[in-house]
């Protein structure tokens, strides 16, 4: 047996150590550990409802806008409110089309790139143009500097890295060129937000104010220039890349169970419409089944608050207190993770407490099953184009995890001028209300259920006596980093571990891969 | 070609260079004939590129993506041409021992920048640990090491959100853990708040100390001085709408569509001091104001519980006639000289009092309730 501990996980948001025991080559055990609390269930108390959502969107600096619009919609719903006026709704989902932009670019390249793209190997490429020659002249200085900066200490040598010199000197272009074309879409989130992350212009009961004319013009055109990136760049190195990690579609399998709340509202704004809609997949079956986010449950047991706390409680019912912290997982020696060793929580869907996968995988999947053409003609082409037509359970694998999200990009940046073009048409036919006053005298009970990028995000809130009573949020990587739950059940993550290859246990490449591969 | 060999930006052409050279010397505040030509030779002269180090502790990561839309570098020309990035967890390719690696290998050497992103926690401590190690022990031994310690964002300055009472984890910024908790009572770090921190300070102060070789001149919570010397509310681009009483009375109004004063809904730009409407945010595309939502004062220590709620008129400022029924009751009248605070003097001072300035309790307080549009 061979221990394998990654502390940190780096190119992630969050803080994560990574356990595994290895045998024959392969893992046949694995704990996540988060190694981060903050504690925002605790402060967020006792706070004014109205501006909580400043708060919650601190949760995530990656993909704030999903958490406050989680914030939001908690509580106008507590507050008796299902519906924002059609404009507000169409700012909203603007916002949420600039995040999803940019998020899916900087995933794709940046932080899942080093794992595919080998960038010293670059130098070996013969370079087809001038502008790849100065990107190969570029990399040279680094490397000839011997200040390696950002790529120093990496497993180049791992023999798991199989493009061509060219082509990681291509994908490594692309890399740079991504991290122009993420601002442009955080651009157009500041014309309408006031700046990137952290945003300004969004309020329970609508948005602040009807964007400009000019605002909304810089919007279209700045997300017309990443829908053509993605198009032209990024969909096809997908589809460069993944010939040569077909292996990738051999592991990394997980728990079969797919949960999303949907994210971007059409008119309706009913959960099971949107352009990728509400719904569940169980136990690997091709069905799709309808979700509720009261049916969270979370399990304390192995994670450092106490055993009772959760016990399968309504999240609303267990939040962070009072923390029970043992001890840290053994990086040395032989010792495994036991007993406590995570400050997540496990969470679990419905009677039967099952993990569940969240993402874009959970959302193609769940967008596919509804009929939504827009996944469901992207989906076909993809699976026939691999020899698996009508089968789309085929994508469940890191290698689907990775090109579920890049369908998803796609599927975003090509709706992402339908919203803007929408406002204009309400603006052209007097529609302009943005914003309608809550009655905050009221006491109730509320959630959100809005996907972040990275997967399934809920909040929820009791507001009492004009005060956030109770606030719990139930973001994605409390879903796909869950610890064991009460009955000793892995979380998605730490299942689909299992069964990954590890060629050279003292280069875990392939243990990171699997990890990457759920945008942690 | 020859002139962009000789940069220490390989991409820009000479006059680019000198361009953006201009704009970094404007951000940290020097001006004249010399200050582009300083500037220049100072990035020139740079035959290695400073290695930084840069943690990440309780955190959401927000500092980093607003460091990624920087301009002026470009986030690539910054990473890879002008500093040398050896540890930054969200970006470096390496993981695990092998990060470790480098981390300890940078340290070592001692010669490095230090930038914090992230809050040090000490109840517990193991909060937030990296590698095993809590964040309370990595900024401490790190520090020491260090030719400079940058705190970006409010978390490492001051300690930030997850400092909101109650504190859950005993949430510092890193100047005050050094000082109060790690033994070292003359610590120094420079302070850039803001939240998330902003990439533009970002790139002033790592170009500040390059060119100067020394630190900033720092305020009394450890700021630059020529960064965060005047309240939002004094270069707020909305002042005007102030200052003749056009305020925006509830969001989608029709004062909210003219771009009026958010003083009435909550904006605390007025006792917020940050360059927010100078140097504005994301390749200068906008600024909180400009989106019509309020400041919510993110530069300034505990605004959590300071300066909430955030819809709430800023506390400890006001405008004349701005009495509060607390006031009313406690039997001061309605034109006394209630709460004149520095910027209402300022005003007297500078003959603007009384010249229309805003008077509230003179206004009409029609706005609508609902269905603002």
């Amino acid at each position: 047996m061979t221990k394998v501990v990654i502390d940190p996980i780096t190119r992630i948001e969050g803080h994560l150590r990574i356990t595994c025991v290895v045998e024959n080559g392969k893992v046949t055990d694995a704990w996540n550990t988060a190694t981060l609390f903050r504690g925002f269930e605790i402060f967020m108390k006792n706070r004014d409802p109205k501006g909580i959502w400043q708060f919650a969107q601190r949760i995530c600096g990656v993909c704030p806008t999903p958490h406050a619009f989680n914030s939001l919609k908690a509580v106008e719903t507590a507050l008796g409110v299902d519906k924002v006026s059609d404009s507000a709704r169409l700012v909203r989902n603007m916002m949420e089309a600039c995040q999803i932009g940019y998020d899916h670019i900087l995933w794709f390249y940046q932080l899942n790139g080093f794992d595919y793209v080998n960038v010293p190997d670059a130098l070996n490429a013969k370079a087809a143009t001038p502008g790849l020659k100065a990107v190969q002249d570029q990399v040279k200085a680094v490397v000839d500097s011997g200040q390696l900066g950002p790529f120093a200490n990496m497993y180049w040598d791992h023999p798991g890295y199989k493009l061509t010199p060219e082509l990681n000197l291509e994908v490594t272009a692309h890399y740079l060129q991504a991290l122009g074309v993420q601002q442009l879409a955080n651009d157009a989130a500041t014309m309408l937000g006031g700046r990137y992350p952290m945003i300004h212009n969004y309020v329970p009961g609508g948005v602040v104010q009807m964007p400009s004319i000019e605002t909304i013009e810089f919007y279209k055109s700045n997300m017309a220039q990443v829908k053509d990136f993605i198009d032209t760049v990024m969909v096809p190195d997908l589809l460069a890349v993944a010939p040569f990690y077909l292996d990738l579609a051999t592991y990394g399998q997980g728990v079969g169970n797919f949960l999303t709340w949907g994210v971007l509202d059409e008119k309706s704004q009913d959960p099971y419409d949107r352009l990728f809609p509400r719904g569940g997949i169980f136990d690997g079956k091709l069905e799709l089944q309808k979700v509720d986010p009261d049916q969270t449950r979370q399990f304390t047991k192995t994670s450092y608050y106490g055993d009772d706390v959760g016990a399968g409680k309504h999240p609303l019912d267990v939040g962070q207190e009072p923390i029970q912290f043992t001890q840290l997982p053994p990086i040395e020696g032989e010792g495994l993770p036991q007993g406590k060793y995570d400050w997540t929580q496990a969470t679990r869907y419905g009677d039967q407490n099952r993990p569940m996968e969240v993402g874009p995988l959970a959302q193609m999947l769940v967008a596919y099953l509804s009929g939504r053409p827009e996944a469901k003609t992207l989906v076909d082409s993809t699976l026939a184009a691999v020899g698996h037509a009508g089968d789309p359970m085929v994508l469940v694998s890191n290698l689907g995890r990775l090109a579920a999200r890049v369908l998803k990009a796609k599927i975003n940046a090509d709706n992402a001028l339908r919203w803007a073009d929408d406002l204009l048409a309400n603006i052209g036919g007097g529609d302009t209300t943005v914003y309608n006053e809550l009655d905050y005298s009221r006491d109730g009970t509320g959630k959100g259920g809005w996907d972040a990028p990275r997967g399934a995000l809920c909040h929820y809130t009791r507001i009492k006596d004009g005060k956030i009573d109770t606030y719990a949020a139930v973001p994605p990587s409390n879903w796909n980093l869950s610890p064991r739950d009460d009955s000793g059940k892995r979380g998605p993550v730490e299942e689909a571990l299992v069964g990954t290859p590890v060629v050279d246990p003292a280069k875990p490449l392939e243990i990171l891969r699997t990890v990457h591969t759920f945008d942690p | 070609m020859e002139h962009e060999e000789m940069s220490l930006f390989p991409g820009l052409s000479r006059r680019d260079f000198l361009k953006t050279c201009g704009a970094l010397a404007g951000l940290i505040g020097l001006s004249g004939p010399m200050a582009v030509p300083k500037v220049a030779e100072a990035l020139e002269q740079l035959a290695k590129r400073p290695a930084v180090v840069w943690s990440l502790f309780q955190e959401c990561l927000g500092c980093s993506v607003n460091l990624l839309q920087s301009r002026k570098p470009a986030p690539a020309n910054l990473i890879l041409q002008q500093i040398s990035l050896n540890y930054h967890e969200a970006v470096m390719a390496a993981a695990g021992d092998q990060a470790e690696k480098s981390f300890n290998d940078t340290v070592n050497s001692g010669d490095f920048y230090y930038i914090v992103e992230g809050a040090i926690a000490t109840t517990p401590k193991e909060a937030i640990t990296i590698h095993g190690k809590t964040a309370a022990d990595i900024v401490t031994s790190t520090y020491k090491k260090a030719k400079a310690t940058i705190c970006i964002g409010s978390c490492s300055c001051y300690g930030n959100i997850q400092a909101a009472a109650p504190n859950p984890t005993g949430a510092k910024g890193v100047g005050d853990f050094l000082r109060q908790d790690a033994g070292i009572p003359d610590a120094v770090v420079i302070n850039s708040p803001r939240c998330p921190g902003n990439a533009d300070d970002t790139v002033a102060i790592l170009l500040y100390v390059l060119v100067n070789k020394k630190l900033p001149e720092l305020d009394s919570i450890g700021r630059p001085k020529f960064l965060f010397g005047v309240t939002v509310h004094d270069n707020c681009e909305r002042r005007g709408h102030f200052d003749n009483g056009e305020f925006v009375q509830v969001f989608g109004d029709e004062g909210s569509d003219k771009g009026w004063c958010l003083y009435k809904v909550g904006c605390k730009g007025p006792v917020t001091y940050a360059p927010c409407p100078k140097t504005r945010w994301n390749g200068q595309h906008g600024w909180p104001v400009t989106s019509g939502g309020p400041c919510i004062g993110c530069a300034e220590p505990d605004f959590w519980d300071k300066l909430t709620p955030f819809y709430d008129k800023a506390p400890g400022f006001h405008i004349p006639g701005d009495i509060t029924p607390a006031q009313i009751g406690v039997g001061l009248g309605a034109l006394t000289a209630v709460g004149i605070g520095a910027h209402f003097i300022g005003q007297a001072a500078t003959g603007r009092l009384f010249k229309g300035g805003p008077v509230e309790g003179k206004e009409e307080e029609a706005g609508p309730k609902e269905g603002g549009k």
